[in-house]
């Protein structure tokens, strides 16, 4: 969708990138944002673009502050660049997205990027405290500030989590920080069904076990579980301990903690199931409803999709779900009443990626819009009444 | 705030002139809500002319206590009909101001909307009416293990709705968070009177994140009728130590040490000598009057986390020059320890008649620099300041003392409160930790935020209310209307010729 567009710009600045924007008002050319280029295929086509602004040399640390656990950072900066950063320090931003060398923080926050420690620290939206947008007239706004406790105004920081470019350009962005953990473990158990999945996030919950991360994973029926604990030494261990002192019917009978070297390395497991397929899909529902999501929603998926590649954060409530179609017709079909399903149980289907054209027409990447529809478009006239970010790409036709 | 200052900026409300339409606006309320649950007579309403925030007093036209959402739903079509100004009201407890009535307003006070309406621990959720009492919450689940992250200080008298308007934070949201990070979807009444659902029970609502506009936005973009709030696991073990130090100087020293160990406390609140005094003289805590500082320190989480992170901060506090450190024997001991700490401003009482208190945020390795900024400019002008605040996340709570019988003093207390505003920002920070901004402080907004910044955020507040008709005169230092829409970009031309940027 980007090929044909003449007007690239790349500011190297947030000055420049403002008086960039302003110019394109001027002109009423229509903006569309680019980071990392990870997330390309997320959401609907634009109605238009004239002007591609590039966020690659907005790059810049603009304020680390390592006794504060604060970092003010031009909105460019990749998520890899961004922690190498902070590992001197025995710090980190608490966020494991997938592409973390190509995924830029701009990109992360327009599409709500998150990886498995999300169970534990949460998402962008508990990291940010503070934002810089250029606004589609051009104007620069703050909101937020550079503390980590914050409740003066409102909160543009979060509002721009998920705005998929929008409301505005993401420019700088500051965020809380979390000490590195002085040690990690991640544990494995195979060959689960979802039901089991479900029981073991249960136990976790009653033993009070605090993972950081918990992923099933399945390129068939049966899943197989990362568990991970992080912190000081000897918690970690004696979590572990409990952990495999689970009853056998709760824990299976294979167990194990993966080795430091590594014969499974979990970050890239994740990264290659959920970046799997040329039609990928998130879902998300309350998390208590994996086992009808396993039976209603992904086995009838798993039978559309040649060779269906299955991620779920169960304690999260998200899965993501790719493959190749073995039959367009049919998966359109199946992903269909996936979403029905699932927004009948409360939650919602994405598509975050299609390289499929004939299903891009045909299946809308986010379904039926939610009940306060109606104030998210007036939200979107405020900020941009001219229509000339992102128009059309966001739920609805945002 | 001004606390306990009856005599300053009385202000009476407009008699009201029984018309017709009045009485028929009166007619009509009574009907949606029951005549027991309207309230005109002068008196009672003299109850709903303030909140915690208690020396500015506005009298309210007629204030409202509906009982369900569709009953806030008439109110507020009712209240539009004849034009009244709302101004929506939890527990009154806000120290901001935030439900100080507007001249001629409806106040819709959701007191009696108080039911817990359901626990869901399978998906760690529960649905409460906004007048539910914030440890009502905690209380309903703590049996099985159970309990609501976010505690402010009043925890025991505020309500769900005041909270999730002021994103109300407390001592121990240091590692939990704030009550934008526990509440996940809400029913609300919209200034049309129309009922709307926001956010969602799975993660990511599709659109854009409104529940992160609502909790914060102090009243000023719905009313909230139901909250969807993430219930808490009770972490395994919780270990306690109150640890005391020759001068803040060193309890900073420890709160960095802390930090900089890669511990994540779950609280770390400080206590300077004159807070000291008067929590000991108020509580009877047995704690020694003759130290600069204390500090009190939450670690919690499994066990063994919690015991490891505690004895490695007892260490580092002992290095960081601390006098003595108690670790309480029994949960009786560690309560009365944490009486001590939430019951610290109404302890002020005993130490000065009135005090003014403020919320102002610092990085937190600006503590020491700070707090001796404040205390000298607190001597300069004649008063003596008490601290006692969340250290671990730099949040202060410098409280002025003054006289109020004092002809001058509460104008002067506030004006060194201000002062003390321009430091915490001057140092980076913010206005505003946890209190909200309010009426209290509305006026300087402007030091932290552009008027670019504030019309930013006045599209959000037009998205939701165009008309402005849910508490006027908050958060914003001055009146902005959603007429005006931002047109096309002009450049000025000094910009154009390279002289000036914007930014």
């Amino acid at each position: 969708m980007m090929t044909h567009v003449a007007d690239v710009v790349t500011p190297g600045s947030i000055d420049e990138a403002v008086s960039q924007l302003a110019e394109r008002a001027r002109r009423g050319s229509v903006v569309t944002f680019v980071g990392g280029g990870t997330e390309l295929g997320y959401g609907r086509a634009p109605e238009r673009v004239d002007t591609l602004l590039r966020t690659e040399r907005l790059s810049r640390i603009l304020d680390y502050a390592p006794a504060d656990l604060t970092i003010t950072v031009e909105a460019g900066i990749t998520l890899g660049a961004l922690q190498a950063t902070l590992a001197p320090e025995r710090q980190r931003l608490a966020l494991d997205a997938p592409q973390a060398a190509r995924a830029t923080i701009g990109g992360l926050l327009a599409t709500n990027g998150f990886g498995p420690r999300r169970a534990r620290y949460g998402s962008l939206r508990d990291l940010i405290v503070g934002v810089g947008i250029v606004r589609a007239d051009g104007t620069l706004a703050h909101g937020g500030g550079k503390v980590v406790k914050n409740v003066a105004g409102f909160d543009l920081p979060k509002l721009m989590v998920g705005s998929l470019g929008t409301l505005g350009l993401i420019a700088s962005a500051t965020f809380r920080l979390h000490p590195a953990p002085e040690q990690q473990q991640w544990h494995v158990l195979a060959g689960r069904s979802a039901a089991q999945v479900r029981e073991l996030v249960r136990a976790l919950v009653e033993c009070k076990l605090e993972a950081s991360a918990v992923i099933a994973h399945s390129n068939g029926d049966a899943y197989s579980i990362y568990i991970l604990f992080e912190g000081f030494g000897p918690s970690v261990e004696s979590q572990g301990a409990k952990l495999h002192d689970l009853p056998r019917d709760v824990l299976g009978t294979d167990a194990r903690p993966i080795a430091a070297s590594g014969d499974i390395d979990v970050a890239s497991l994740d990264e290659t199931a959920r970046l799997y397929g040329s039609i990928r899909v998130r879902i998300s529902t309350p998390p208590a409803f994996l086992t009808s999501l396993d039976r209603d929603v992904l086995a009838p998926l798993r039978v559309a999709y040649a060779d269906c590649r299955v991620i779920l954060y169960p304690t999260i409530g998200a899965a993501f779900v790719g493959g190749m179609p073995r039959d367009s017709e049919a998966l359109l079909a199946a992903l269909q009443q996936a979403r029905a399903v699932v927004e009948s149980a409360g939650g919602h289907l994405a598509v975050v990626d299609c390289n499929e054209p004939e299903l891009r027409e045909r299946f809308d990447p986010f379904g039926t819009p939610p009940p306060s529809f109606p104030i998210m478009k007036r939200l979107k006239g405020r900020f941009d009444p001219e229509r000339r970010l992102n128009p059309g790409r966001f739920v609805g036709g945002l | 705030m001004v606390a306990d200052d009856l005599s300053s900026n009385v202000r009476f409300g407009k008699m009201i002139l029984p018309t017709a339409e009045t009485v028929e606006a009166q007619r009509e309320l009574t009907a949606i809500v029951g005549p027991a649950n309207c309230i005109v007579d002068p008196a009672d309403l003299r109850t709903y002319e303030c909140d915690g925030l208690t020396g500015t007093r506005v009298r309210p036209r007629v204030v409202v206590l509906p009982a369900t959402t569709a009953e806030v739903a008439g109110v507020v079509r009712v209240s539009r009909k004849y034009g009244l100004p709302i101004v929506p009201r939890g527990a009154g407890t806000g120290l901001s101001g935030g439900a100080l009535p507007s001249e001629g307003s409806i106040v819709i006070g959701l007191s009696r909307m108080n039911a817990i309406l359901g626990v869901d621990f399978e998906n760690l959720r529960m649905r409460v009416q906004p007048g539910v009492i914030n440890l009502d919450v905690t209380k309903a689940i703590a049996a099985r293990g159970y309990y609501y992250a976010p505690d402010p200080s009043s925890q025991s008298v505020c309500s769900i709705g005041g909270n999730i308007a002021e994103n109300s934070g407390g001592a121990h949201c240091l590692k939990y968070g704030f009550t934008v990070n526990h509440v996940v979807a809400a029913t609300i009444v919209t200034a049309d009177g129309d009922i709307v659902e926001l956010g969602s029970a799975s993660p990511d609502a599709l659109g854009y994140d409104l529940m992160a506009v609502l909790v914060g936005s102090e009243g000023l973009v719905g009313i909230v009728t139901e909250a969807v709030v993430r219930i808490l696991r009770s972490p395994e073990a919780t270990r306690t130590f109150f640890a005391t130090f020759p001068s803040t100087d060193e309890a900073g020293d420890c709160v960095a040490g802390i930090v900089a160990a890669g511990i994540v406390p779950a609280a770390i609140e400080m206590m300077d000598q004159l807070a000291i005094e008067a929590i000991v003289k108020s509580t009877g805590v047995d704690w020694p009057l003759d130290v600069g500082a204390a500090l009190l320190v939450d670690v919690d989480g499994p066990l063994a986390e919690a015991e490891h992170t505690a004895a490695q901060s007892i260490e580092i506090a002992r290095s960081s020059g601390a006098i003595e450190v108690r670790t309480p024997r029994d949960e009786r001991e560690r309560a009365l320890m944490w009486k001590g700490r939430k019951g610290a401003f109404a302890a002020m009482g005993r130490i000065s008649p009135n005090y003014y208190v403020q919320d102002g945020v610092i990085p937190r390795s600006e503590i020491s620099v700070v707090l001796r900024e404040i205390g000298a400019l607190c001597a300069r002008e004649g008063f003596r300041v008490a601290n006692v605040f969340h250290a671990g996340d730099g949040n202060l709570h410098p409280l002025v003392l003054y006289d109020g019988r004092i002809p001058g003093q509460a104008h002067h207390a506030a004006a060194v409160a201000a002062d003390i505003l321009k430091i915490c920002v001057r140092h980076g920070g913010s206005i505003t930790g946890e209190h909200g901004v309010g009426a209290d402080k509305a006026a300087y907004m402007g030091e932290i935020f552009s008027d670019d910044d504030l019309e930013t955020m006045n599209f959000v507040r037009c998205a939701f209310d165009p008309e402005r008709v849910f508490n006027p005169g908050k958060v914003f230092p001055t009146p902005r209307l959603c007429g005006d829409r931002p047109g096309t970009y002009v450049a000025h031309s000094t910009e154009i010729a390279g002289e000036a940027g914007r930014g």
